[in-house]
């Protein structure tokens, strides 16, 4: 039996519907296939009140070991370090997260919130809000850069907003059977598992991106999401082409560019209008070419790409 | 739209910028902003407003500018179908056209 803490800071709960939404496996499964003891879960709890102040005390004094402590949302430190705009469980929940971090044996941050601050740290941040061991791409968060937890490991970061279900429970499971000492992290602390490929590998659009036909509308069945829609999936580590949402489809399959959502500065954009879903580009070039290609040579990539391509590639194809 | 009609099409826009329509083909849109300017222009126009769409979008029948541009290397032009898919405009295109509203 592994027992499992669930805790949520600064956050819309995204996750946890991601997570209660697993397939591969279940929430279910974790606990009668995989021997998880959830003991707490914001969505799943059983406790109230004062069982569950003394339930988390119980954690903290090392008096029940804690094996999984995951944690979903931002760490809110707002008003001026004090915590107390994010209370839980009659303390400010940044002092439970210190504390339930040094005795867990295992931390999972799951979503951008919790790995990287996300859309809630974004500028002027006035929740004080950073993840648990990264504020974007900046190493600390409310840990410190230094922090390892019981087992020796830092926070393992499951970044996506939100997390792919399958990505969470997997995780879970790997950790909770023994096999954390298999995953390998990446330089965010993600596991190198889901996160080395990009969201482009797999996507259905991939010979519109090399012949250069862009759809112009969303979820237009044609044309990479790249050129006018400001598509990231060249640029994002994910496998969202490669395990599919609801084991069906993805962003990018039906038509919506990817965000970028699994990379430490998501959400990018300054999310003024028109910055979003747009490409941008000076004088009818991409702003971010392609690394080491200068304007003249994209121009003739372009004519030679757009010789190359096949009638078919202009066609309505279908992509599920 | 069939072949044929396509086809007309096309010379129709041919002959009209052969006989020297004057299209606006400056300020080229720097930003993407500027080029959102002139989509909204080209949406307010009556459907069937074939000059209007040739004019505001500033079209020509050659390549242009210093780096000769042309519909060749534009993102929203379709090599077997000659044609220009960018939405505000959908009309049939020579290669070696050009109008402001290119984009790579
Ligand atoms: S739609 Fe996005 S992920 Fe797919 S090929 Fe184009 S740029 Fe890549
Ligand atoms: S496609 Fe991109 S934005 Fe969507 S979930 Fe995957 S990484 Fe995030
Ligand atoms: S947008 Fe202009 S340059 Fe591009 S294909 Fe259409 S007509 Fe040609």
């Amino acid at each position: 039996m592994a027992n499992l803490l669930w805790l949520q800071g600064g956050a819309c709960s995204g996750n946890t519907m991601s997570f209660l939404n697993a397939e591969e496996p279940s929430a279910c499964d974790l606990v009668t296939d995989f021997g998880i003891n959830v003991l707490w879960h914001p969505s799943l709890g059983m406790e109230l009140g004062e069982n569950l102040q003394r339930m988390l005390r119980a954690l903290t004094s090392g008096e029940m070991p804690l094996d999984i402590f995951v944690f979903e949302g931002t760490v809110v430190n707002a008003p001026n370090g004090t915590g107390q705009w994010n209370r839980f469980a009659g303390r400010p929940m940044k002092d439970w997260v210190a504390d339930l971090c040094k005795v867990a044996n295992f931390v999972v941050a799951i979503g951008d919130c919790a790995t990287y601050g996300g859309i809630p740290a974004v500028a002027p941040n006035p929740s004080e809000s950073v993840g648990l061991q990264f504020l974007k791409r900046a190493q600390g968060g409310a840990l410190g850069a230094s922090y390892r937890s019981k087992a020796g490991l830092p926070v393992i970061n499951v970044p996506g907003c939100p997390a792919h279900p399958d990505w969470i429970t997997q995780i879970v499971v790997a950790v909770a059977t023994g096999r954390a000492g298999d995953l390998t992290l990446d330089e965010f602390q993600r596991p190198k598992t889901f996160f080395t490929s990009f969201t482009q590998t797999g996507c259905t659009r991939n010979m519109h991106f090399a012949y250069k036909v862009s759809a112009t509308e969303f979820g237009q069945r044609k044309g990479c999401l790249f050129y006018d829609l400001g598509c990231r999936g060249p640029m994002t580590h994910s496998p969202c082409n490669r395990i599919l949402w609801n084991r069906q489809s993805s962003k990018t399959r039906a038509g919506m560019p990817c965000m970028g959502c699994t990379e430490p500065e998501f959400p990018f954009f300054d999310l003024n209008p028109g910055t979003v879903f747009k490409t941008q580009t000076v004088m009818g070039v991409p702003k971010d070419m392609p690394t080491g290609v200068d304007k003249t040579g994209y121009i003739k990539l372009t004519a030679a790409a757009k010789a190359a391509s096949p009638a078919w590639a202009e066609s309505d194809i279908f992509v599920v | 739209m069939t072949a044929g009609e396509t086809q007309e099409l096309l010379k129709t826009i041919a002959d009209m910028l052969g006989k020297g329509l004057r299209t606006v083909t400056e300020p080229f849109p720097e930003t993407d902003k500027e080029f959102a300017d002139i989509l909204a222009q080209l949406r307010d126009l009556e459907v069937d407003d074939l000059e209007g769409k040739l004019v505001v979008s500033g079209f020509v029948d050659h390549p242009f500018g210093p780096d000769q541009q042309r519909c060749m290397e534009c993102m929203y032009y379709l090599v077997h179908r000659r044609w220009c898919d960018l939405p505000e405009l959908a009309v049939p295109v020579e290669p070696d056209w050009w109008c402001r509203l290119w984009r790579i």
